[in-house]
């Protein structure tokens, strides 16, 4: 028999029979294992199709934050363009955008118009305004991006930990905090005056936590 | 006796070497090594799949810093961690959390490699009461006639 | 002109697909000899269809056509010619043309070889398989991606070119059509596999019919992934090559399945066993192409490389869908004729290593198709946004890989059966001792950290057992007369050669990962700094080189007195953000790895250096190298051929070609590899 399997590695005779015998004692186990693994694998893999199916697209959980709803983190410090200082807890009484930029982002330059008319729109009644937070740039060109381009806002250097504080992914991102000092929304790429209004309507309207 | 020798000698070998090779790794001692292993965990929200170690995104840079001040400030890792979590939410971790729904992912791999293994194992059981004990001198004699005819050719 | 080409193309390529599988069903129902031999024909026509949207396109390409929206989309007419013909892949509706061209390929191939089995209904099932995944892509062609559309109203006299990324290196140009080659040849093996299930002959003759379709797949797909990662290196700017990526994840997951079923299969041709396993993990793998393509071009997942989204992501999850239903279904109903006949004596046994061996790739997959899903999974269970990350992948797959090294080294050593521990120590002895001496090696150099010197240590032990491997197979081939290169073909010379490669590519993997030093700098013109031993001296800046295509800087940095390196940082036109591009000194010990993080704010101002030493980095691409040739030489038609022409054993007797393939690899490798008898008593 031995000799069989080292000439040519065929079966041999005694394999064949020990193979049967094991057929026949586990064959209603293996059914049964095999109809188990088959409805385990189903039922897995339709879940997980499931999932995969009813999925957002990643770019609809960009305007998430934990810190919707929450207080506002801190943010303070000196306009780079008058060298007044500003502090979010004085603006308490109405809402206030803070934009994240720098003059370097293409969307950042875009938005900016926009940005300009909303604060110019709310200047009078006073609702409403903007703040800046410039980061990864330079003073100077900051100075020359507002004079080209309009804005009297503050523009504060994050020079403190504000970015990370704020959870900011990229520029440009905006947030809108209530007249409590709550964050309502969170808008990440440019935004558009329109825009700016609507979320501040529904803001107004609503209670604070609605994003 | 000569064979377990020849075992014993490269395993104790192998043990010196790795106890003096894991001396003076006992991980990061200076507060910029703790911060760069730190950082090494925090996702770049800028830059998908990469740390905000290896990336110069501004968002990236914003937070290392951010995480060297606290470690400067004599923060620990899960404070900083905590911190970063506040603000940017869980995602903003590498490592999923340990706990929760979202634990899972580190027990079921272990859990499915053990059920694996011991079927495996289980099924090398029922395999084998089918197998001889070891060959006999007859055996071996049949071994070695093929071993020779096959030399002489096939 | 070029979007009716193109379109009359995909017409044609949709039209012969579903023509071809009705007539080959009609004619394998009816079985009538006749329509198996035109169904077949229908190849051609396939294939003509996809060469010609394949030529529509790149004309309009290479002519600027913007009139059609891809073209205006993705190309422009300042992309450098490579790049340009290169665009065909850029994006989502001209990859599909080149995966459409490359499966049109494939199926003109399996009828080509198997022309002289024209009416077994073995290959007219697998040729209908193939036809029915050609008519999928081809729909979506059609439908949700069709690269043909024209623009709407003016036709815009220039366009945005493709992604900045894709336009940095020429690598770009080779990665993906090597990779869609892996991805789309194991559609082969695949419609073999289902052919093998609905014909009822699961024997062994399906698994000989398509051994060397498997082998090239999966060395194209080997050769893919290394080709990414090394444009990852060569162009992200981090010095990383592996960053757990889903699209790097999805291209790995295929992998690893087609390696395990690499493994596993010599058990079914040897020992007629673990018929249902090895069909599921080709089934698998299958579907995780199908899988991989939907995370990463249907936008569910963040990834570096996704495209835009589109609807074609629903499509491809239906076609995953049905992939999956039809195959569990397929080994669901031939269940009872897949019971597999043997059974294993011994686990320290080859058969037993290739079992565990599978295990452990099985589980290496779970876990990358687990971290690259579950943040879909826990955010669609609690609505919780979580990241599975590098960390998470390296402290699960590092045990798991670390496992394979071992095993990789002990397999080739054990012999069928059973096997003695005299016998494996007699084998082992000298590996074993390579790898203590690469542990000390290691030490004495300075390696630290317990796991990296694991690693060494394994990798050196399954290094010298791949050698000795190789070393007795080609001595003994040989003496038989063979010539030196002859001497080195075979299946289980390849093997060993690729296993080679996969040491190289484990121990450069480890030391770039773990031992790796990096900084940034800013420093002046004229000065210098100090990383890991290496100076780096900042030489001032080159002119700023602007052409339409982008503008680039670069600075001069000498590299420990010697050569001069030129980092740089290109602003393309229309991109928001400056891409690097960094400049490494090559190096067998290490490299020196050199980016530009900001160029000076004024003339001869400080410059923002990034410098990045990184350990045996270029030997993961010598790795990647060997493992491609081992494929090749195993791959590589022997002079010992196998019939693959044969006419396949019928139905289930399918021991017969393991026998082939036993004597023929005693007759290789182990001469000394004489089974220890077990059924005697």
């Amino acid at each position: 028999m031995a000799v069989d399997q080292a000439e040519d590695g065929r079966p041999t005779s005694d394999d064949a029979d020990r193979d049967a015998l094991d057929d026949d004692v586990l064959r209603p186990r293996r059914g049964r294992t095999a109809l188990l693994t088959a409805t385990a694998v189903g039922v897995v893999l339709a879940a997980f199709i499931a999932i995969l199916a009813t999925g957002e697209p990643a770019t609809s959980r960009l305007g998430d934050s934990p810190l919707l709803g929450e207080r506002a983190p801190e943010l303070a410090g000196a306009s780079l363009l008058t060298g007044e200082s500003f502090d979010l807890d004085d603006e308490r009484g109405r809402f206030v955008v803070v934009n994240f930029f720098a003059t370097w982002c293409e969307p950042c330059r875009r938005e900016h118009p926009d940005l300009v008319r909303f604060d110019a729109a709310h200047q009078a009644a006073g609702d409403a305004r903007v703040v800046s937070v410039v980061f990864s740039d330079e003073a100077g060109d900051v100075e020359q991006f507002f004079e080209e381009r309009g804005g009297d806002w503050p523009v504060i250097d994050d020079t403190s930990g504000i970015v990370p504080s704020w959870g900011v992914t990229g520029v440009p991102e905006s947030y809108l905090v209530d007249p409590a000092g709550f964050v309502v929304s969170k808008i990440v790429g440019g935004i558009t005056a329109q825009g700016l209004e609507d979320l501040l309507g529904r803001a107004q309207a609503g209670p604070a936590t609605d994003s | 006796m000569k064979r377990t020798l020849s075992i014993l000698v490269p395993l104790l070998v192998v043990v010196v070497a790795l106890v003096v090779g894991s001396s003076g790794s006992d991980g990061p001692k200076t507060s910029a090594e703790r911060a760069q292993a730190i950082a090494g965990t925090v996702r770049c929200p800028e830059c998908q799949g990469q740390s905000v170690a290896s990336s110069d995104a501004p968002a990236a840079v914003a937070i290392r810093e951010e995480i060297d001040r606290r470690v400067a400030a004599g923060e620990s890792e899960e404070e900083v961690q905590a911190a970063l979590v506040s603000s940017y939410g869980e995602g903003v971790l590498l490592n999923p959390p340990g706990s929760g729904v979202a634990g899972l992912v580190w027990v079921l791999p272990v859990a499915g490699l053990v059920v694996a293994a011991g079927g495996l194992a289980l099924a090398f059981r029922r395999w084998r009461p089918s197998t001889a004990g070891p060959p006999s001198e007859e055996d071996r004699r049949l071994v070695d006639a093929a071993r020779r005819r096959r030399r002489a050719g096939p | 002109m070029n979007a009716a080409l193109g379109t009359a193309g995909v017409a044609l390529g949709l039209a012969a697909s579903l023509l071809g599988v009705v007539t080959l069903a009609v004619g394998l129902r009816s079985r009538r000899p006749k329509l198996l031999r035109v169904g077949r024909s229908y190849a051609w026509l396939v294939l003509g269809g996809a060469v010609l949207a394949t030529v529509a396109m790149e004309r309009a390409l290479i002519t600027r056509d913007f009139s059609l929206q891809y073209v205006a989309d993705n190309g422009s007419t300042a992309t450098p010619a490579l790049y340009n013909v290169a665009t065909l892949w850029a994006a989502l509706e001209g990859s599909i043309i080149l995966w459409a061209l490359i499966l049109a390929g494939f199926t003109v191939g399996v009828v080509v070889k198997f022309r002289t089995r024209l009416t077994d209904p073995l290959v007219g099932w697998a040729s209908l398989v193939m036809l029915v995944v050609c008519a999928f892509f081809f729909m979506l062609l059609v439908g949700p991606a069709n690269p043909f559309t024209t623009v709407a109203g003016a036709i815009p006299t220039d366009g945005p070119g493709p992604n900045p990324l894709l336009q940095n290196h020429p690598l770009m140009a080779i990665h993906p059509p090597m990779l869609y080659l892996g991805y789309v040849g194991f559609t082969v093996p695949f419609a073999f596999a289902v052919a093998a299930l609905v014909t009822g002959r699961l024997g062994e003759g399906w698994l000989a019919a398509t051994r060397r379709w498997t082998l090239l797949a999966w060395g194209f797909l080997t050769i893919g992934i290394g080709l990414g990662s090394w444009w990852s290196y060569e162009v992200l700017g981090w010095g990383g090559f592996w960053a757990w990526d889903p699209v790097e994840n999805a291209s790995f997951l295929p992998w690893l399945t087609g390696t395990a079923y690499l493994h596993s299969v010599m058990v079914q041709e040897r020992r007629g066993m673990l018929r249902v396993w090895n069909l599921s993990l080709l089934l698998s793998t299958f579907s995780l192409t199908i899988l991989g393509t939907f995370l990463t071009r249907s936008g569910v997942l963040d990834s570096v490389h996704s495209f835009t989204e589109s609807p074609i992501g629903m499509w491809l999850l239906v076609a995953f869908a049905a992939t999956v239903v039809v195959t569990v279904g397929l080994i669901g109903w031939r269940g009872d004729r897949l019971r597999s006949p043997g059974s294993i004596d011994s686990p320290v046994s080859r058969e037993g290593a290739f079992l565990l061996n599978n295990l452990l790739f099985a589980a290496f997959a779970f876990v990358v198709l687990l971290g690259t899903v579950f943040p879909l999974v826990v955010e669609a269970v609690n609505d919780e946004r979580i990241s599975v990350g590098t960390p998470y992948f390296n402290r699960m797959t590092a045990p798991i890989g670390l496992a394979l090294l071992f095993l990789m080294a002990v397999a080739p050593a054990l012999p069928w059966r059973k096997a003695s521990g005299e016998l494996l120590w007699d084998r082992l002895r000298w590996p074993t001792w390579a790898g203590v001496a690469t542990l000390v090696g290691a030490v004495a150099i300075g390696a630290r950290g317990i796991s990296p010197l694991v690693a060494f240590a394994l990798g050196g032990f399954a290094a010298a057992a791949a050698v000795r491997q190789l070393a007795l197979a080609v001595g003994a081939a040989r003496r038989q007369g063979a010539s030196p290169l002859r001497a080195f073909v075979g299946r289980s010379n390849g093997g060993m050669i690729v296993h080679l490669g996969v040491v190289v590519v484990a121990v450069a993997f480890t030391a770039a990962s773990s031992y790796t030093t990096s900084a940034t700098y800013t420093l002046a013109e004229g000065d210098s700094a100090t990383v890991a031993g290496h100076t780096v001296t900042y030489e001032g800046m080159n002119p700023e080189d602007v052409s339409p295509q982008r503008t680039l800087v670069s600075a001069r940095v000498r590299v420990d007195g010697g050569q001069v390196y030129e980092p740089a940082l290109n602003q393309f036109p229309n991109a928001t953000q400056t891409i690097g591009t960094p400049s490494v000194r090559v190096g067998a010990t290490e490299d020196v790895y050199l980016t530009l993080v900001a160029a000076p704010e004024r003339e001869g101002g400080p410059v923002v250096l990034g410098v990045i030493i990184e350990p045996l980095a270029s030997w993961l691409w010598v790795g990647g190298g060997i493992m491609g040739f081992g494929t090749l030489l195993a791959a590589w038609p022997t002079s010992r051929r196998r019939r693959e022409d044969d006419p396949v054993p019928s139905a289930e007797g399918g021991r017969l070609p393991a026998a082939d393939v036993a004597r023929m690899e005693d007759g290789e490798a182990g001469r000394d590899d004489v089974p220890v008898p077990s059924g005697v008593g």
